[in-house]
This record gives C-alpha cells, sequence and structure tokens, in this order.
C-alpha cells in the first residue's frame, strides 16, 4: 500500500512539474511575440518619423527575441500540432535575422528605401509563419 | 501593288495580330506571348562539365540547376510516367497558356522553376523547403505523392501536368524551363513559360542573394552556354519535406 501511495505521488509531482515546464514555455513564446510585435512597432514608427536610432533600437530588441525561435527549443514553445513544423520556423528567425541585419546596412549606407523594404520582408515573415503555424 | 491594296493588307495583319499574338510565334499559347520568354539557350550539364544525357537521370530525383538567371534555381526529374500533354494552365492574372509536355524518349523530363507561386519558397544552399516528393513518400500537402510540394505552406503541384496546382496555398502554377532534347539526348533549357516571379525574388531576396552569390548584379546574370546540374541534396544541406 505504502509502496502505491508512494507511486501516485511521484507521478502526480512528474506529472505536475510537466505541466509547469509546459505552461513556462508557452508564458516564454507569449512573452516573445509580444515583445517581436513591440519590435516591429518600434521599428515601424521609426520609419514614419524618419527615426534612424529608433530603428535600430527596434532591431536591436527584435534579434533579441529570435535566439529561442532559432534553436531546438522552439519545439517545446510550438503548439502541439506544429511541432513538427520547427524547422519552417527557425527559418522564420534566420530569415528575420537576415532582413534585420540587412537593415541596419541599409541605415547606415543612407538607403532608407531599402531599409524600409527590408522592414516589409520582416512583416511578410512574421505573417508567413502565422499564416502556417497559426493556421490562419 | 496599288498602295491602297498594300494598307488594307497591313491594317488586316495587324488586326489579325491584335487579336491574337500568339499566331505571329507558331508554337506559343500565351494570350500575349509574354508568357513565355526565350533565354539564352543553355547546355544541361554536371558538377564536372560533362552533358548530362535525359535517359541517364535518376527516377524520381530533384536536381537542381540555375536558369535563366545565376540565381534562379530550378528543378529538373525524371518523372516514372509519362507527361499529360497539351495541359491548359491559367496565370494568377488570368492569362491562359499552353505546357506541351515532358521531353525525352518517353516525355518524362521536366523542369521547373523552383521558387514556389505562393510566397516565393526555393532551395538555397542551406535548407530546402521545395521539392518532389517521390511515388512512395507520404507528404501532408496532398492525398497522393508523386508530386511537387512546398513544405513552407504545403502548395502541391502537378509535376506531370506543368505544375498545375493540386492543393495549398499557391493560386498559380509554377514556370516551366522549356526543355529540348538534341539527338545524342542531351538536354538543353531554352526558355521559361508562364509565370515568373524573377523580378519579386530578386527584390524579396536581396539580402539572401548578397550572401549567396556576392551581389545583386551577380545573382542577376544571365546563364550561358551551360547550366550545371546537382542533386538536391547536393544543393542544399538540409531538406525539408512534410
Amino acid at each position: 500500500m505504502k509502496k502505491i501511495l508512494m507511486m501516485l505521488g511521484l507521478s502526480s509531482v512528474l506529472v505536475l512539474s510537466l505541466n509547469a515546464a509546459e505552461k513556462d514555455h508557452r508564458t516564454m513564446l507569449m512573452k516573445d511575440m509580444r515583445s517581436m510585435l513591440e519590435a516591429m512597432e518600434i521599428i515601424q514608427r521609426g520609419g514614419l518619423y524618419s527615426s534612424t536610432e529608433e530603428m535600430k533600437l527596434g532591431v536591436k530588441k527584435l534579434q533579441g527575441t529570435l535566439k529561442v525561435l532559432e534553436s531546438e527549443e522552439i519545439k517545446f514553445i510550438l503548439p502541439k500540432d506544429q511541432v513538427y513544423a520547427y524547422k519552417f520556423a527557425q527559418k522564420t528567425a534566420s530569415m528575420l535575422r537576415l532582413y534585420s541585419d540587412d537593415m541596419i546596412t541599409s541605415i547606415e549606407a543612407g538607403h532608407m528605401d531599402e531599409a524600409l523594404e527590408d522592414y516589409n520582408q520582416l512583416l511578410k515573415q512574421c505573417t508567413s509563419c502565422h499564416i502556417r503555424i497559426r493556421n490562419w | 501593288m496599288e498602295r491602297r491594296n498594300f494598307l488594307k493588307i497591313m491594317a488586316a495583319g495587324a488586326a489579325v495580330v491584335a487579336v491574337n499574338p500568339s499566331l505571329i510565334r507558331g508554337t506559343l499559347y500565351a494570350d500575349d506571348g509574354r508568357l513565355y520568354v526565350t533565354y539564352e539557350k543553355a547546355q544541361i550539364v554536371d558538377a564536372s562539365g560533362t552533358p548530362i544525357k535525359a535517359s541517364s537521370l535518376e527516377k524520381e530525383m530533384t536536381y537542381i540547376f540555375n536558369y535563366p538567371y545565376a540565381s534562379t534555381p530550378c528543378m529538373l526529374i525524371n518523372l516514372p510516367e509519362s507527361t499529360q500533354q497539351e495541359v491548359e494552365l491559367k496565370s494568377e492574372t488570368g492569362e491562359s497558356y499552353v505546357w506541351k509536355n515532358g521531353v525525352g524518349k518517353d516525355r518524362t523530363v521536366v523542369a521547373y522553376v523552383a521558387i514556389c507561386a505562393h510566397q516565393m519558397t526555393h532551395p538555397t544552399p542551406n535548407d530546402s523547403f521545395i521539392q518532389y516528393v517521390p511515388k512512395s513518400k507520404p507528404t501532408m500537402a496532398y492525398s497522393k505523392s508523386g508530386i511537387i510540394v512546398c513544405s513552407s505552406h504545403l502548395s502541391a503541384y502537378d509535376a506531370a501536368a506543368g505544375a498545375k496546382v493540386l492543393g495549398g496555398a499557391a493560386t498559380q502554377p509554377l514556370a516551366a524551363v522549356v526543355l529540348n532534347v538534341a539527338e545524342d539526348d542531351t538536354i538543353w533549357a531554352v526558355g521559361i513559360l508562364g509565370p515568373d516571379k524573377f523580378q519579386d525574388y530578386f527584390k524579396s531576396f536581396k539580402p539572401e542573394l548578397k550572401e549567396f552569390y556576392g551581389g545583386i548584379a551577380q545573382a542577376k546574370q544571365l546563364v550561358s552556354i551551360s547550366a550545371k546540374t546537382v542533386k538536391l541534396s547536393e544543393f542544399s544541406k538540409e531538406v525539408i519535406q512534410y
């Protein structure tokens, strides 16, 4: 009896900790997505108000969120039915890095039209991933 | 001939061409000819520069070559069965055109531009989400395999019917590479049929093209004389297929 109770206790702890970990990952994803949205808003505001500093600030914030998406950790934070598509999410993250790096290069070279084109491409990557992962 | 008669004939000829411009091209079927563009003829060769023969292509293998530009990837596939013939296709803007058939002895060899018609997913040296899925391999994009699948948003194209859309988000076929097979069985790319997205591709993937080809000017260079062809698994480090 004692053994059964101990086993039940241990299983409950395990299930609860797994749930907590999953919740943590989901919370992390939601936090990252909110940060990405804020970053995109900052870049857009910078572009519309001709503030290159603000655009750079937005890029820095955006790139700060990419590490998790680029890593294998992405598997833990994607919706369960979309975990198989983690490579697609990783690819999206690497494209976000590529375009945001290019935005900095364009800003520094004074090519604002190209920097704004990079913004368009960033937005396209965001929506492309949402279409796929969130089944729009 | 009197001047008046001459003018009448010229006007009638111009009217016929205006109504159906494809008449002046004989074998072209696009409404206004714009859906078929000829480029410099390029021979399909392997990595060492040896011409590839149509009959030597592995069945159901995705090969990649760049054409008509140095950075625009195309798929070359030897299908397990003969293709359909005279397939009527439509671009997303409503222009009709006809894809004739596969080439080679059994009409099994086809080539398409490997830039997805939906969001321009394409193979890069890093990865590829677009490929031909052999008949024996399942895909999430469609109920049967033996088709081309873009695994980004699961668009499916009929490889044996001019890359007609079978399912997914794509709204028009992949552009086709027009191939000729010479008497000695060597393969030549001669043009592009259907709605290509080359200009959008150059615009959208500028940073990537800079990274892989050294710059936009290099990426936009037209392929000349020959086009090197490798298996997709050699072209891209990672091939992802759902």
